[in-house]
């Protein structure tokens, strides 16, 4: 019989680096998950991608046993590589930091495409120019 | 105590990117998000000595604005106060007494000894260290232990990421005449210290410092008779090479802490180095490398 899936829970952490610091601990303690456990196999299933965030999709069953799926980065750490910048604009509507071509947009669009509420590419790429545009990104035509 | 603040902002699952973005953008190092019937709860942390209430406001405002800008709804924002111990041992209260193998039995620290049965008790409180016996890597490395050191014997062992020190213990516990353990890792040493305290451990018997592999030939006065090495598999392939620095002819090795499709790279690794791979046990997607000398 399948267990019952008490919680999913998703963590943006880097690659190669989780430990039970916030915002893992809090996160997966209220459930009742061995915290290193998950941080051992996160990492060792991680450990290749060091330097990138690798996002990661926790289901916690009711026996507090947990399975994980790891996902693609986020659109934003995307768009930073893309752009080559270090972080976002604090004032995106005034000051601009960086742009990016529409083919990079649509690329970054397709790697982000299972993971987002979107049915095909072109609605991803609407998603990923709103995250675009909120960190003082521009997208070239 | 630490104390952290607590960042909670409930938004549409198309604006779940976007607040995470913002949530690091604002310092926390990493998200969680769960989904709840009415969209993501996302959630951010910080020490509460880094940020005022004043700058709360500001990042509340600033997820509106990200919103608007986003064409999306606004998300509903609040902040708490959280103590660390919350978190930090809310999991402990389904940990129980586990018994490995045919001989141990890991039983955590905050629990009373169970009742003498014939199993040797270790005693466990691994704080925020690696090793509490309920992973399939470390409970296949107990059961190596086992197999090799079956009572009071004159062998010596290192241990290298010795984490909680759950395998320095078990070795002396089954027998062993002492261990050398290292980590890099500053908290493992003040963690391996408290469990030989915990199991009434001599000092002179489980000898721990901060460092490698390297560091543990100037700690060993010869060959060990055999070692553990509970990692992961790519710090395995690094440290192989190193392993003869420790080894005598009769020196036998027990690697754990590789994946299944990470096996080839390590045992390509170890041929290349004159070791052999003797059994290969497996549990779940893991499996634990028993060597020797070739």
């Amino acid at each position: 019989m399948a267990k019952k899936v008490v919680a999913i829970i998703k963590l943006a952490i880097n690659a190669g680096k989780a430990n039970p610091a916030p915002p893992i601990g809090p996160a997966l303690g209220q459930h009742g998950v061995n915290i290193m456990m998950f941080c051992k196999e996160y990492n060792a299933r991680t450990a290749d991608q060091a330097g990138m965030v690798i996002p990661v999709e926790i289901s916690v069953f009711e026996d507090r046993s947990f399975t994980f799926i790891l996902k693609t980065p986020p659109a934003s750490k995307l768009i930073a590589k893309a752009a080559k910048i270090e972080r976002g604009s604090g004032e995106p509507n005034k000051k601009k930091v960086g742009s990016i071509t529409r083919a990079q947009l649509r690329e970054i669009a397709q790697t982000k495409l299972p993971d987002l509420n979107a049915n095909d590419v072109e609605a991803a790429m609407k998603i990923v120019e709103g995250t675009a545009r909120n960190m003082g990104v521009t997208v070239a035509d | 105590m630490s104390t952290w603040w607590e960042i909670q902002a409930l938004c549409d699952p198309a604006a779940e990117d976007l607040v995470s973005w913002r949530l690091e953008e604002f310092g926390c190092k990493g998200t969680a998000s769960e989904r709840k019937e009415f969209g993501y709860l996302v959630r951010g942390y910080l020490p509460q000595n880094q940020v005022e209430l004043l700058d709360l406001s500001a990042l509340a405002l600033r997820l509106k604005q990200d919103a608007l800008c986003a064409g999306v709804a606004v998300p509903a924002v609040q902040w708490q106060i959280i103590d660390e111990e919350d978190w930090a041992s809310s999991w402990k209260q389904y940990w129980h007494p586990q018994e490995i193998g045919d001989r141990l039995l890991i039983n955590p620290a905050w629990l009373p000894i169970p009742e003498q049965g014939d199993r040797l008790i270790l005693q466990l409180d691994p704080g925020v260290a690696f090793g509490t016996g309920a992973h399939a890597t470390t409970q296949l490395c107990l059961e190596a232990l086992e197999m090799r050191i079956e009572g009071p014997s004159d062998i010596i062992i290192a241990d290298i990421g010795c984490g909680s020190g759950i395998l320095s213990i078990a070795a002396l516990l089954l027998g062993a005449k002492r261990a050398y353990a290292v980590d890099n890792d500053p908290l493992t040493i003040d963690a391996t210290t408290a469990s030989r305290e915990l199991n009434g451990i001599e000092r002179d018997r489980l000898i721990v410092e901060l460092g490698s592999l390297d560091h543990l030939t100037t700690m060993i006065p010869g060959p060990v008779d055999g070692f553990v090495c509970n990692i992961l598999a790519e710090v395995i392939v690094d440290l192989i090479p190193g392993f003869a620095a420790i080894a005598k002819p009769s020196t036998w090795g027990v690697l754990s802490g590789i994946l299944l499709d990470q096996v080839k790279p390590v045992a390509d690794a170890l041929e290349a180095n004159d070791w052999i791979v003797a059994t290969l046990w497996r549990r779940q997607d893991w499996c634990c490398l028993n060597i020797r000398r070739s």
